[in-house]
């Protein structure tokens, strides 16, 4: 080893200097580093910073405390109900986004045809609208002599039910905002399962339960999982459906670090929620990760 | 170039960051200098940042005018204690803010007084110089312009509740367990800490024994659980407009006068005659004032547009900017009071609004708002 690594060290002054510049790549990576460095790395450091300064102050980086952890995890502290909400909201979306995305997906591969980039764009289109414009169009539909109401009742009925202003709406509004994200990746998924696969299961007898069960579902499952795992992520950081929708019926966690941060003015404490929501999702990323071989699952190895 | 070695480099580039380093500030503050002429950045509530207000001013002066709106004192002034002073010419918060605290921790800087204090006369009456909540707590400096005010205890709905019942039963509304899930609360922290207290039967404005500490939670807690929603203004207004609420605690002109000028003369803020406040008053009101800050480059133009936002049709426009409409100090002038129509004045409640600011305290700081606070987000989390 030490002959081999004798005979690449250079010895040129050329040599040396080649050594030591930077390669093509890292160089080309260059900008795109200082871009994340600056955009994305800065603001998480000064969140870690803030995160262990003294509470109500603006001492980051000037004090080191463990106060605002010790704050969150006291057991008198009712802020884990807000975390238990959002991890709740979070998994019952994914559960229901789960189920309704599956058979438009289903449909956007198989059934629909020719049809199926209008519908895909159908489905795109409510993202270029902004998302809270979205949601109060939602309170219209549903508030008191609203849109649903005001018909029911135009047309005779008892009118519309109750349904704003309540967790359960909170949650509508979640699985309306992350459909999308969903839809798209298990989309994706169902494609990659060969129809050849498909047609040579059913002619050796398999029923469409067992061709579902055993061939689709696993082909799939680097979509669903990827699709699940995206909307789980951003529906645990999801307040505005809780807000607009919910009519804060129930206090979300990132509406917490919100107020933290505004009404509180007790950044290092909103800095401290903040830094322990984003190691506990981070976390569960890698785990989930780390139990999902990709490569394997879209069949490179 | 052949001499130049890694640790030669390195030096070379940690001399040249260094030099510019020291430069920086140097280079930024001559830069600064020369473009703040022509350049002023507001802080302020929503209103003074709308395209009516400033184009004008704008065109007039072809200076670059940014202003950002907040909707929260503690948060403006937070971001002048963060190192903003150097950002912002101009910042305007409520009443007490300038006097009690800007000014001694040299967040703001005064007015030249012989040149600003003439405005007050033209003022309503309460306003004239010299006003308490312009003036340093030594009476001696001018520190700040008045101009938008208001009451802001709570509204309602007058064909669901009369007024004559509000302004009688007044903060107990909130404690009748009749109306429960019939009210909402607009989300202004700041206040509803006031207004829980009020509710609870404390003076907000005091400190606060643990006896009383407990009523505020308790009470807390009953009326953030009876709330049918907390929200924005929109969403209170849209709320009464379309019958899902009968009332909400937290709000006054300023926030019901956008859906009274859009025809719905029903909805009214309410101040009520009498409460646990200084000398039995019923309600709170607010006074903003707009200061310079203590920027170590402070744009000539803060005083140019301070002055500007006295003159009658600009003021009558600051009235009805878009988002809220509230009185002005400015109406005191016979001039401005007559750029109001009928329906602008109904809007703003003028017909009681002399009684309703006499029968409000104005608004004043928590002594142990952090506590308060704290008690009445926890109180929050238990609606669900």
């Amino acid at each position: 080893m030490a002959d081999i690594a004798l005979t690449h060290a250079p010895e040129t002054a050329a040599e040396l200097r080649h050594a030591r510049m930077l390669s093509a790549g890292a160089r080309c990576a260059l900008p795109v580093a200082i871009l994340l460095g600056i955009g994305f790395a800065a603001p998480l450091v000064a969140i870690l910073g803030y995160a262990f300064a003294t509470p109500r102050s603006f001492d980051v980086f000037r004090s080191f405390t463990l106060e605002n952890f010790a704050t969150l995890f006291n057991p008198s502290n009712t802020v884990w109900l807000s975390f238990l909400w959002s991890c709740g909201f979070a998994l019952s979306t994914v559960a229901i986004l789960a189920v309704v995305a599956y058979p438009i997906a289903y449909g956007l591969n198989v059934v629909f045809g020719r049809a199926a980039p209008l519908i895909s764009v159908l489905f795109v289109f409510p993202l270029f609208v902004s998302e809270n414009v979205r949601l109060y169009g939602w309170v219209l539909f549903y508030i008191k002599n609203g849109v649903l109401d005001g018909t029911l009742k135009w047309l005779g009925l008892a009118g519309g039910p109750e349904v704003l202003f309540t967790p359960g709406i909170t949650l509508f509004g979640m699985v309306y905002t992350y459909l999308p994200f969903m839809l798209f990746p298990m989309t994706l998924g169902l494609a990659l399962v060969p129809r050849d696969l498909v047609d040579a299961a059913r002619d050796l007898g398999a029923g469409r339960l067992l061709i579902w069960r055993e061939i689709e579902l696993p082909l799939a499952m680097p979509g669903i999982l990827i699709g699940m795992l995206l909307t789980f992520v951003l529906a645990i950081g999801a307040t505005a459906e809780a807000k607009i929708l919910g009519g804060q019926s129930i206090i979300v966690i990132s509406h917490d670090i919100e107020i933290a941060f505004t009404y509180s003015q007790n950044w290092p404490l909103g800095s401290a929620l903040a830094v322990v929501v984003t190691a506990f999702i981070g976390g569960l990323t890698l785990f989930a990760l780390s139990k999902l071989d990709l490569d394997r699952m879209l069949g490179r190895r | 170039m052949a001499g130049i070695s890694r640790r030669s480099l390195l030096k070379g580039m940690g001399t040249g960051l260094g030099a510019l380093a020291a430069a920086g500030p140097l280079f930024n503050s001559n830069k600064a200098f020369a473009a703040r002429e022509k350049e002023l950045n507001i802080l302020c509530w929503e209103g003074y940042n709308s395209a009516q207000v400033l184009d004008p001013f704008r065109s007039k002066t072809g200076a670059t005018v940014k202003a950002e709106s907040l909707t929260n004192d503690p948060t403006m002034i937070n971001r002048l204690r963060a190192g903003e002073i150097n950002t912002w010419d101009l910042i305007n918060v409520n009443n007490p803010w300038a006097r009690k605290v800007m000014l001694p921790e040299k967040l703001i800087k005064p007015l030249p007084k012989a040149e600003f204090e003439p405005f007050f006369d033209k003022m309503l009456p309460e306003f004239k110089a010299p006003y308490k909540w312009a003036m340093s707590d030594d009476g001696k400096d001018l520190i700040g312009m008045a101009q938008r005010f208001g009451p802001y205890s709570f509204v309602v709905n007058t064909d669901k509740v009369s007024r004559k019942t509000a302004e009688e039963v007044g903060w107990d509304l909130f404690n009748d367990p009749k109306l429960s899930g019939k009210y909402g609360i607009l989300e202004s922290d700041d206040w509803n800490v006031f207004n829980i207290f009020i509710v609870a039967g404390i003076d907000p404005f005091k400190v606060h024994t643990p006896e009383e500490l407990a009523k505020f939670e308790e009470t807390a807690k009953r009326v953030f659980k009876g709330a049918k929603l907390i929200g924005d203004i929109a969403s209170m207004n849209q709320a009464l407009i379309s019958g899902e609420i009968d009332l909400h605690l937290t709000g006054g002109t300023y926030s019901v006068s956008p859906a009274r000028a859009d025809g719905h003369p029903e909805l009214r803020a309410i101040t009520p005659l009498k409460g646990p406040l200084a000398g039995g008053k019923g309600g709170i009101s607010w006074i903003e004032i707009t200061s310079t800050v203590n920027n170590p480059n402070l744009s000539p133009l803060a005083l140019e547009f301070l002055k500007y936002v006295q003159a009658p049709d600009v003021a009558h426009t600051v009235a009805f900017a878009e988002g809220t409409f509230n009185p002005v100090a400015q109406m005191g002038n016979k001039a401005c009071f007559d750029l109001f129509t009928k329906e602008e004045l109904d809007a703003i409640q003028w017909d009681s609004l002399e009684e309703e600011m006499a029968r409000s305290v104005e608004y004043d700081i928590v002594p142990n708002y952090d506590k308060a606070l704290d008690i009445m987000n926890a109180a929050k989390r238990l609606r669900g």
